[in-house]
């Protein structure tokens, strides 16, 4: 069985707020002048590390399905002449990129997971793996705009993090464990950021092979 | 090789293929100094300055429906396709940089819905798994063009934690317009060859076709992974720390590992010109002595899965007992470490295989005999 402590959790989930009004709400949490190239993506996962200080050691797993479909679907309309900004923010990871290089936050591992039925359930595996004393989970989708209604980007808009350690503090927050189980099931994305922002106990199984235990102290 | 690393696994199948054929002939044609480069339009049938592209033989730059590499992919993982991947015990790692992407591209260009069912990439994912008869244990990562060596990374770690039996690693990247437009709007892909290493004026990538699989099982197989290493600068989207502190972070741990073996480096090599000096110098400076070669001058970036594809060339290569030197460059070069010419391997212990990416990520790996 792998387990983890939960030492820092945080989501935002914009609901029925527009970009613009996210873009506004998150911009004083970056240096100033730094959002005008950012995604809504990169800007939300920015904010939800939050305070974290992330070091060298720590490893970083992020989680998104889609990734920049904002930034994607104005890449592809801007051919024939091709944006380099935009392709350069339409590649996978650059969501998370964009906070660690705002930060300028060196990390030795970082895995970035994508698509997939076993989405959330791959990343946390490849978290509770990691060697190192602690491990940073993060992600989150983005809400496109042309290509939802061919389910080529994501529908809904939400970002979270967790920092997961070996040993439990004097502040945990709860417990994760993975038990490998001869069990079927699934976890989507949006379901796993539901949990987390509702701090929602869960025992059950979440994959072929795999069961999610969450406690929250 | 004995090895005390927590994630040595043994490499118990791979291949790939190239514009130049399955990983025996590519190694073959590579060491003929062959090269699979040739001028396409940057945005096919669209046009647009000719660049360097390696393409499959007969596959066009244009995306069609369903996409026209499937066949080559179907063919590459023949070998082991009887063997029920994407079980909890036997987990498929898909890695790539761009999936299906180009058929968005297609779909935007045409309005042909046909393209939807390829071009998302959770799409993608499933296209792949109905048509290779996978399970549902398939992990995806994306990061450019290290993902083929997280997939490679993850997969130890499951296999060392007596979490899996045997681990499929499959990556893969194929050209489109999406893409080609990208790096062409970047200027790194223009309308000079890629000359790796070489030191001269302008820089210049070519990008091909490519896709690889290995097989890896805890102690199975004539090879092994005896150790891996990453890094992440976080320094620039497009730009590496310019004191090289990058790719010594990734290359040191690597070093120390494999202190007082013999070894050759496979290289990154894509033929820009900061990317590559810093490299070159970091791989003089970690490993010195280690002759460094690079095969993207011939094989074009394959991107995503150039880790995975290179990885299959340099198993080749150990097997064959001859090692390919840098294809497309001459001198003077940025060190006097890059080799140019091919080179007999059996004396070194080992191959150090290195790959880089956007953001500064860094990632190697030590392939031996196992």
């Amino acid at each position: 069985m792998l387990e983890r402590f939960i030492q820092y959790v945080m989501t935002d989930d914009p609901g029925a707020e527009t970009p613009a009004a996210t873009r506004e709400r998150l911009k004083s949490r970056f240096a100033p002048g730094s959002t005008r190239r950012m995604t809504l993506l990169g800007m939300l996962v920015g904010n939800v590390l939050g305070d974290l200080q992330l070091t060298e050691d720590d490893a970083v797993v992020y989680v998104s399905a889609f990734g920049e479909g904002r930034a994607l679907e104005d890449y592809l309309a801007s051919f024939p002449s091709a944006s380099p900004t935009l392709f350069q923010t339409s590649i996978h990871p650059s969501g998370v990129q964009q906070g660690l290089i705002g930060r300028q936050r060196s990390v030795r591992e970082l895995f970035p997971h994508a698509g997939g039925g076993q989405l959330a359930v791959s990343g946390l595996v490849t978290a509770l793996l990691a060697p190192g004393s602690r491990t940073v989970v993060v992600g989150g989708e983005e809400r496109g705009t042309w290509l939802v209604d061919v389910n080529a980007v994501s529908d809904r808009t939400f970002a979270y993090a967790l920092a997961l350690t070996r040993d439990p503090g004097a502040e945990t927050l709860g417990r994760l464990t993975l038990a490998n189980e001869p069990v079927a099931g699934a976890l989507a994305h949006a379901a796993w950021f539901e949990l987390l922002q509702r701090r929602e106990a869960f025992d059950g199984p979440v994959a072929e092979g795999w069961r999610l235990k969450v406690v929250w102290f | 090789m004995q090895t005390t690393d927590e994630n040595f696994v043994c490499l118990t199948a791979c291949g790939c293929v190239t514009p130049l054929g399955d990983a025996g002939a590519t190694l073959d044609a590579l060491l003929r100094g062959a090269c699979a480069l040739r001028p396409v339009p940057v945005l096919g049938r669209e046009g647009g300055d000719a660049v360097p592209l390696a393409l499959l033989g007969g596959r066009a730059l244009d995306e069609t429906a369903p996409p026209s590499w499937l066949g080559a992919v179907k063919t590459l993982l023949a070998p082991v396709a009887a063997a029920g991947w994407g079980r909890a015990r036997r987990p498929v790692f898909v890695t790539s940089s761009n999936f299906g992407v180009g058929c968005l591209y297609a779909y935007r260009r045409s309005g042909d819905t046909a393209f939807l069912a390829y071009g998302a990439l959770p799409a993608c994912i499933a296209w792949l798994r109905r048509e290779l008869g996978w399970g549902e244990s398939v992990t995806v990562f994306s990061h450019a063009c290290v993902s083929a060596h997280l997939g490679l990374l993850q997969a130890s770690r499951m296999l060392r934690a007596g979490l899996a039996d045997e681990a499929l690693v499959f990556s893969f990247d194929f050209l489109s317009p999406f893409v080609t437009g990208g790096f062409h709007a970047l200027k790194i892909l223009n309308d000079g060859f890629p000359a790796p290493y070489e030191a001269r004026a302008t820089g210049s990538i070519g990008l091909g076709d490519g896709a690889a699989f290995a097989v890896l099982t805890r102690d199975r197989g004539d090879f092994a992974i005896a150790a891996q290493s990453l890094h992440n600068e976080s320094y620039h989207f497009t730009a590496n720390r310019p004191d090289g502190a990058g790719f010594a972070a990734c290359l040191s741990p690597l070093a120390a590992f494999a202190s007082g073996r013999r070894l050759w480096i496979k290289g990154h090599g894509t033929g820009t010109l900061e990317a590559g000096r810093l490299e070159a110098e970091m791989c003089a400076r970690v490993f010195p002595g280690a002759p460094l070669v690079g095969w993207k001058g011939s094989l074009g970036h394959t991107l995503g899965s150039c880790g995975l594809v290179e990885l299959a060339l340099a198993a080749e290569a150990l097997r064959s007992g001859r090692t390919p030197g840098t294809v497309g460059s001459v001198a003077p070069a940025f060190t006097e470490t890059v080799a140019f010419e091919s080179f007999a391997n059996a004396a070194y212990d080992g191959v150090v295989c290195a790959s880089n990416a956007f953001g500064g990520a860094h990632a190697a790996f030590l392939l031996s005999h196992a």
